[in-house]
C-alpha cells in the first residue's frame, strides 16, 4: 500500500456519508438491528462530527472459499472472551446456508469486524464505552464496564450482520478486540498477538494483518488465502464475493 | 453446570402429545450418547415390562438422539448425535442399535439448552417438533407428509426463521439472537412407509443410516425435529478446553478440506467442493450411489431418506479372486447391497420382468441410469411392486424369494451379522466380533486404522516400525490392559490361533477394551471414530484430555474405560431382555470361506508366531467355526457373563452398580449363572 494512501486513510474525515454507508435512514432508537422480517435498522442520534481516527494496527482477513463451515473459530471467541462456548455471543459469525443447500462457494458466510477505518460504532457509542484503544494498536473495542446496553454501536454497524454482537444476559454489546482482552485465552492477544479464531481455524481461512485492505461499501475482506496464493497476499486481489450476506 | 451438560433431557410423548424434561444428572452415570440413550431405554421401554421389545414400529419403542458433554463445547468432532433404540433393519428380528450422525443438529441442541431428546409414544396424525431454546412444541406435519427431505427442511426453515435473510441478519429467538438456521433431522418418504432400509436425514447429506431408524419415526407418525439456540455451554476449564483444541490441530489433527476427501461433515474435516453434489456435505456411504462421477445418484437417495449404505449399487470395491465362488466368475464384490444384488439376480436371470422374481415397476435394464434410481427408491417409498419386498430389507426379500441360503452360502449376500452391510469386518477380528456382539457394524473406524502397518496404507505403522515396536506402543495406551501386547495378534492359523491369536482369550481382552473405549469415547462422549482415536498420534491421552477440561472430570483413562464397560452391560442388558442369547451371535457362512477377507489396501497385521512378531498380509483369512466358539467362550468368561447363555451375572451387574438391572433381569430369568 502506498504511503500516500495510508496517510489519507488514517486522516479521514468521518462524514455524513460514512454514517449511511449501511443505506439505512434514522429509525426508532432503542430497537435493536435484529429482526427476522429483514428490515435493515439503522440509528444514529449523535450529530456527527469531524472526528479522525487512528488505524486499527491489525485486521482479520478470510477466505469464505476455504472455511469448512465448522464454526470451531465460533466457539473460540466466545470461550476465550466469555468463558462459554455460545455460537450467539461470538464476535465471528461463520453460517452455514444448510438446509437450504446454496452451492459451493455460497454456500458459507463469513461475517468478521474489519475494524472500520470509521468506526460508525464508536461515533455513536454515548458513554465512550465503544472506543478506539490506543494502547492496544488502536482496536476499536467496547469497555464494558461503561456500555449502558443503548445498543446505538449495534445499530449503526454498517454491516451485515452486525458485528457488534448483543450479550442478552449482561445486557451490554461486545465486539471483535483480536483478543485484546480475551480474559480466558492464554496467549497474548490483540494486534500484536494471537486471535483464538485465527488459531483454531483447520484450513487456515482467517488470518492477521497488519495493513488495512481496501474497504469497499460494506463488505469486509473476504480474500484469497488458498496456500498458492500466499505469495500475493499483500496485493489481497478481491475475489467474486458471494452475492449474498454482507461480507 | 459447568461440565459441558446442558443439564437437561427433552422427554416427547407423541401419543398423548405431552413434552416433559428428565435432568440429565439422573443419568451422567451413563456419560452421554449412547450410555444416556440405552439407561433411557431401559427405564422407559424394558422395566415397564408390557413390551417384548420385538417390533421396532410398536409405539412403545423408545428412541433417543442423544449428545455427549463434549458437544457444543469447542472440543472438534464431538457434536455428534446418537440414535438408539429398537432398530428395525436387523434380520432375523430387529434388535436394540445405535447409530450417530454429525452436522449441527447436536451441537445446536445444546445451544437450546438440551443434551437430548428421547421420543416415545405414537402420534395420530404427522407431526414435527419445534425447539426454539426451552419452548417446544409439537407441529401438525400433514402438509410435509410425503414431502422430500430437501424441501421438508426448507419448508421448516420458512416457519422457523421466517424471511430471515441467509448470512445477512440476527433472528431474534426468546432473549436471544442467533445467525444460524434451524438445524433439522427428517425422515423422507421412504421413512414414512416404514420400511426398514430408512435413514435420518440432516441438511443435504448428513444422516444416521445404519439400523433403519428413519422408519421407525415414520411408523411413530414423527417428521421432523428442528432446534434453533442461542444459549451456551460452559465448560470446567474453558481456557484449557481452547489450549487441548489448538495443541491437537498443530500437532496431530488433519488438515480439512482436500477435496475427495471421504469425509464429508460440516467438521474439521469436511469437503464443501463436492460442487456437483447438492449441497456438498455427503457420507463415504453415498458414493456407492454415484454413478461414475456423476453424484447425483445419491441426491436421489438423500431426499427420499433411504439409506445410501444398506441399499448400496456397489462399484469400485471389488477384489479379483481366482478361488472365489462360482457365481462371481473370479472378482468378488466386497461390499454388495442392495442395489448390486437385484442387479445380480438379474444377469442370472432370475429376477426381471416375467422372471421368476417380478422387477416391476424397475426398469431393470436402466440399472446405471439415474431413472432407475427414482424408480427404486419411489417403488420402496410407496411399496408396490418388488419395492414392497425390497422395503423389508435384503436378507428379508431373499427370503421371500427362496434365495436366502444359496446367496448366503456363496457370499453373494455378503453380510457378516444380523443382516448388516459388509464394513472392514475381515481381517480385524475385533471388528468382526463386534458384529455379532453388538447388532451389526460397530462403525469404529479409529482403531484398526491404527493397527495396520506393514507394507499398506495404515497409520499405524509406517516409518519402518516393526510389529512388535507397533504393538507395544499401541497397548501402552490400552490401559487397564497395557501389560498384554498379545491381544493385539492377529495370528489365525493353526493352534497359535487359540494360543495368542484371534480366537485366544487374549483376542477376548482387546475385543473387551474396544467396545468400553468406543462405548465411552465414540458413542457416549460422541467424538467422530473418523478422527479419533488415532492410536499413531494422540490416543488415547487428547480424549481423556478434552473428557476432563470439559467436565472436570479427575477420572483417569483406565476409570473412564470402567465407565465404557457399564454402558456397555448397560446395552447388553438390553440384548439380553430382548432374546439376546449366545446360539444368536454367530456369523454368516461366507465369514468362514475363503474369499471373506477385504483388505481395502490398510495394510498388513501384526502376527504372533512361533516366538516372532511380524507384519502379515491377510488377504487370505477366513474364520473357522469352532475357533469363534471358542473365542466366545472366553469373552464371556472375561465380560463376567454366563459362558453358556451370554447374560450377564448378578455379580457382574452389582459390581458396576446395576443392582436394578439385575432385579429386572432376574425376574425374567434372564440372569446369568
Amino acid at each position: 500500500m502506498a504511503e500516500s494512501d495510508k496517510a489519507e486513510r488514517e486522516t479521514k474525515k468521518v462524514l455524513r456519508r460514512d454514517f449511511l454507508a449501511g443505506g439505512g435512514a434514522a429509525v426508532a432508537a432503542g430497537a435493536l438491528g435484529v429482526c427476522a422480517s429483514g428490515a435493515a435498522v439503522t440509528a444514529f442520534t449523535q450529530t456527527p462530527a469531524q472526528v479522525t481516527y487512528p488505524a486499527s494496527t491489525g485486521y482479520i482477513v478470510y477466505d469464505s472459499r476455504l472455511c469448512l463451515g465448522c464454526q470451531s473459530c465460533m466457539l473460540a471467541c466466545s470461550i476465550t472472551h466469555e468463558g462459554e462456548a455460545s455460537y450467539s455471543l461470538s464476535r465471528i459469525q461463520v453460517v452455514r446456508d444448510a438446509p437450504s443447500f446454496t452451492k459451493y462457494p455460497l454456500d458459507v458466510v463469513l461475517s468478521v469486524c474489519r475494524q472500520c477505518i470509521s468506526p460508525l460504532c464508536v461515533q455513536n457509542c454515548p458513554t465512550g464505552a465503544c472506543h478506539v484503544d490506543t494502547a492496544n494498536g488502536n482496536i476499536r473495542r467496547v469497555d464494558q464496564s461503561k456500555c449502558i446496553g443503548c445498543q446505538r454501536c449495534i445499530q449503526s454497524c454498517p454491516q451485515r450482520p452486525h458485528r457488534t454482537v448483543w450479550n442478552p444476559a449482561k445486557k451490554k454489546s461486545a465486539k471483535c478486540d483480536l483478543c485484546a482482552d480475551a480474559p480466558y485465552w492464554s496467549q497474548k492477544g490483540g494486534p500484536a498477538g494471537k486471535q483464538a479464531c485465527v488459531e483454531s481455524c483447520v484450513p487456515k481461512a482467517l488470518k492477521l494483518v497488519a495493513e488495512a485492505p481496501p474497504q469497499q461499501d460494506i463488505n469486509g475482506y473476504d480474500i484469497n488465502l488458498a496456500p498458492a496464493a500466499k505469495e500475493g497476499l499483500p496485493k489481497m486481489a478481491p475475489q467474486a464475493a458471494p452475492k449474498t450476506g454482507g461480507a | 453446570m459447568a461440565n459441558g451438560y446442558a443439564g437437561k433431557i427433552l422427554k416427547v410423548n407423541l401419543t398423548k402429545r405431552e413434552t416433559s424434561t428428565i435432568e440429565t444428572a439422573q443419568y451422567e452415570e451413563f456419560a452421554g450418547g449412547v450410555g444416556i440413550g440405552a439407561a433411557l431405554f431401559w427405564d422407559l421401554a424394558v422395566v415397564p415390562g408390557d413390551w417384548d421389545l420385538q417390533d421396532a414400529f410398536d409405539p412403545r419403542n423408545v428412541v433417543s438422539l442423544m449428545t455427549g458433554p463434549l458437544a457444543a463445547t469447542g472440543v472438534p468432532g464431538a457434536g455428534r448425535t446418537s440414535i438408539s433404540g429398537i432398530a428395525p433393519e436387523p434380520f432375523p428380528t430387529p434388535l436394540f442399535h445405535r447409530t450417530s450422525l454429525g452436522g449441527r443438529f447436536g451441537t445446536m441442541l445444546k445451544q437450546a439448552g438440551w443434551d437430548g431428546v428421547v421420543v416415545q409414544g405414537k402420534a395420530d396424525r404427522p407431526v414435527w417438533i419445534n425447539i426454539l431454546n426451552d419452548k417446544v412444541t409439537i407441529e401438525d406435519a400433514r402438509s410435509l407428509w410425503g414431502v422430500n427431505t430437501f424441501e421438508t427442511q426448507d419448508q421448516i426453515l420458512s416457519m422457523v426463521s421466517g424471511r430471515t435473510r441467509f448470512g445477512e441478519e440476527w433472528q431474534q429467538v426468546g432473549d436471544g439472537y442467533t445467525t444460524a438456521r434451524p438445524q433439522i433431522v427428517c425422515i423422507g418418504p421412504v421413512g414414512e412407509s416404514m420400511s426398514r432400509v430408512a435413514s435420518l436425514i440432516h441438511g443435504s447429506g448428513v444422516s444416521a443410516r445404519t439400523g433403519g431408524f428413519g422408519g421407525v419415526l415414520g411408523s411413530k407418525n414423527l417428521k421432523a425435529i428442528s432446534v434453533i439456540g442461542t444459549g451456551s455451554i460452559k465448560s470446567a476449564d474453558p481456557k484449557g478446553v481452547v489450549d487441548a483444541r489448538i495443541w491437537h490441530m498443530q500437532n496431530f489433527a488433519r488438515g480439512g478440506g482436500a477435496a475427495g476427501a471421504s469425509c464429508c461433515m460440516p467438521c474439521v474435516n469436511p469437503d464443501r467442493k463436492r460442487n456437483s453434489y447438492y449441497g456438498g456435505e455427503s457420507m463415504c456411504a453415498d458414493q456407492y450411489w454415484f454413478m461414475g462421477d456423476q453424484m447425483r445418484g445419491a441426491d436421489v437417495a438423500i431426499k427420499y431418506g433411504i439409506c445410501t449404505w444398506c441399499t448400496k449399487f456397489g462399484g469400485a470395491m471389488n477384489a479379483q479372486m481366482p478361488n472365489a465362488p462360482a457365481p462371481f466368475k473370479g472378482t468378488v464384490p466386497m461390499e454388495p447391497g442392495m442395489g448390486w444384488y437385484i442387479k445380480y439376480l438379474y444377469e442370472l436371470g432370475v429376477l426381471g420382468p416375467g422372471k421368476k422374481i417380478e422387477s416391476h415397476p424397475l426398469p431393470m435394464d436402466q440399472w446405471d441410469k439415474l431413472a432407475f434410481r427414482e424408480a427404486f427408491c419411489d417403488a420402496i417409498a410407496r411399496k408396490i411392486g418388488i419395492g414392497a419386498d425390497l422395503a423389508e430389507g435384503i436378507l428379508e426379500a431373499a427370503k421371500k424369494w427362496g434365495r436366502l441360503e444359496e446367496d448366503m452360502n456363496s457370499g453373494a449376500l455378503r453380510l457378516p451379522a444380523y443382516g448388516a452391510s459388509w464394513h472392514h469386518a475381515l481381517p480385524g477380528v475385533d471388528w468382526a466380533y463386534s458384529y455379532i456382539l453388538m447388532s451389526g457394524d460397530p462403525m469404529w473406524h479409529g482403531f484398526f486404522t491404527s493397527l495396520s502397518g506393514g507394507g499398506g496404507g495404515g497409520v499405524g505403522g509406517g516409518g519402518g516400525t516393526t510389529a512388535e515396536q507397533l504393538v507395544q506402543k499401541i497397548a501402552a495406551k490400552m490401559a487397564p490392559f497395557s501389560d498384554d501386547p498379545l491381544m493385539l495378534s492377529n495370528c489365525w492359523k493353526g493352534d497359535e490361533a487359540r494360543k495368542t491369536g484371534i480366537y485366544s482369550d487374549h483376542k477376548a481382552k482387546m475385543v473387551a477394551w474396544g467396545r468400553r473405549f468406543a462405548g465411552f469415547y465414540n458413542e457416549s462422549m460422541s467424538i467422530c471414530d473418523m478422527m479419533l482415536p488415532n492410536f499413531g498420534g494422540p490416543s488415547p491421552d487428547v480424549e481423556h484430555r478434552y473428557y476432563q477440561v470439559v467436565t472436570g472430570s479427575k477420572k483417569s483413562l483406565a476409570d473412564t474405560i470402567e465407565v465404557g464397560r457399564k454402558i456397555w452391560n448397560m446395552e447388553r442388558a438390553i440384548r439380553v431382555m430382548a432374546g439376546r442369547h449366545r446360539d444368536k451371535e454367530v456369523f454368516a457362512p461366507f465369514m468362514f470361506m475363503p474369499g471373506a477377507t477385504f483388505n481395502l489396501g490398510m495394510g498388513g497385521k501384526p502376527v504372533y508366531q512361533d516366538g516372532q512378531w511380524s507384519f502379515e498380509n491377510q488377504n487370505d483369512l477366513y474364520l473357522d467355526k469352532e475357533g469363534v466358539e471358542y473365542f466366545k467362550t472366553h469373552y464371556y468368561k472375561f465380560e463376567g457373563w454366563e459362558e453358556k447363555t451370554g447374560w450377564p451375572t448378578r455379580k457382574t451387574l452389582e459390581g458396576l452398580g446395576m443392582k436394578k438391572v439385575a432385579d429386572v433381569m432376574n425376574a425374567k430369568g434372564r440372569l446369568g449363572a
